[in-house]
């Protein structure tokens, strides 16, 4: 559901597997080139988007949940871009463990989309969890 | 991901295209047979590499840590801004040594031996 008025949404549904997440981050480029990004912005964008949609995968495996699908949403609007990543990955149990980067790479994941996005809000739903993430477009 | 093992004295892997979630498991692999077969220097040259994310950073953070067990050193060699952007982002590039060129990189390598 836009937020706005003017808002273009562009959705795309994909496997939750590591070969596809690939497409999620050309889907994305494409996406977040139409937008008032600089060049390093829209690859802010790929980024996060990437390492949310690997996250996802790595929950899948964990869960034994790699025959569900992700939804990528994306919501055009002038000022920003809103990035809702749907996926039925199972529950990602507690959140905030401590360990090494090695052990947990979404520990490192989770660090880079904070610093690539202006937002992120991670909340569960049905059957796995939604990510949020807005990118303001600055004006210059 | 294209990867190629140069037979040296000092093993240098090259990486091509992008190294993610999907790929990373051979750079992993690569690393494992260097360190069984004793290698304890290693350059990673990612000059051809066009995308690097979380997952090959785990990788190569899991490298350099194996390496430095044994008394041994694990090099970079990164001149694309985009992909040392990464490094830089997340603080990594303080903990890896990363150069322009695989010659300074080897080169590095070669000093702290001595």
């Amino acid at each position: 559901m836009p937020s706005s008025e003017n808002a273009a949404c562009v959705e795309l549904k994909f496997p939750c597997k590591p070969e596809f997440v690939g497409v999620a981050r050309l889907a994305i480029l494409g996406v977040a080139s139409r937008m008032k990004f600089s060049y390093d912005e829209v690859e802010d964008v790929r980024l996060a988007v990437g390492e949310a949609c690997t996250t996802s995968v790595e929950w899948a495996e964990r869960n034994g949940k790699t025959g569900s699908d992700i939804t990528l949403r994306s919501e055009i609007d002038a000022d920003k871009l809103v990035v809702d990543i749907l996926d039925e990955a199972g529950d990602r149990g507690d959140d905030g463990r401590a360990g090494d980067a090695e052990q947990e790479p979404e520990n490192l994941g989770a660090l880079l989309i904070t610093l690539l996005v202006d937002e992120v809000t991670v909340v569960p739903r049905n059957g796995g969890t939604h990510v949020r993430m807005v990118k303001y477009a600055r004006t210059r | 991901m294209e990867t190629r093992t140069v037979e040296s004295e000092l093993p240098i892997i090259e990486l091509e295209g992008e190294v993610d979630v999907y790929t990373a498991p051979q750079l992993k692999q690569q690393m494992i047979s260097l360190l069984e077969s004793g290698a304890k220097e290693l350059v990673v040259d990612l000059t051809k590499v066009d995308y690097l994310d979380s997952t090959a950073l785990g990788v190569l953070i899991g490298g350099l840590k194996r390496m430095r067990e044994r008394d041994g050193n694990m090099a970079l060699v990164c001149p694309s801004p985009r992909i040392r952007r990464v490094f830089e982002i997340t603080g990594l590039d303080k903990i890896f040594d990363i150069f322009n060129t695989p010659e300074e990189a080897t080169e590095s390598m070669g000093k702290e031996t001595e």
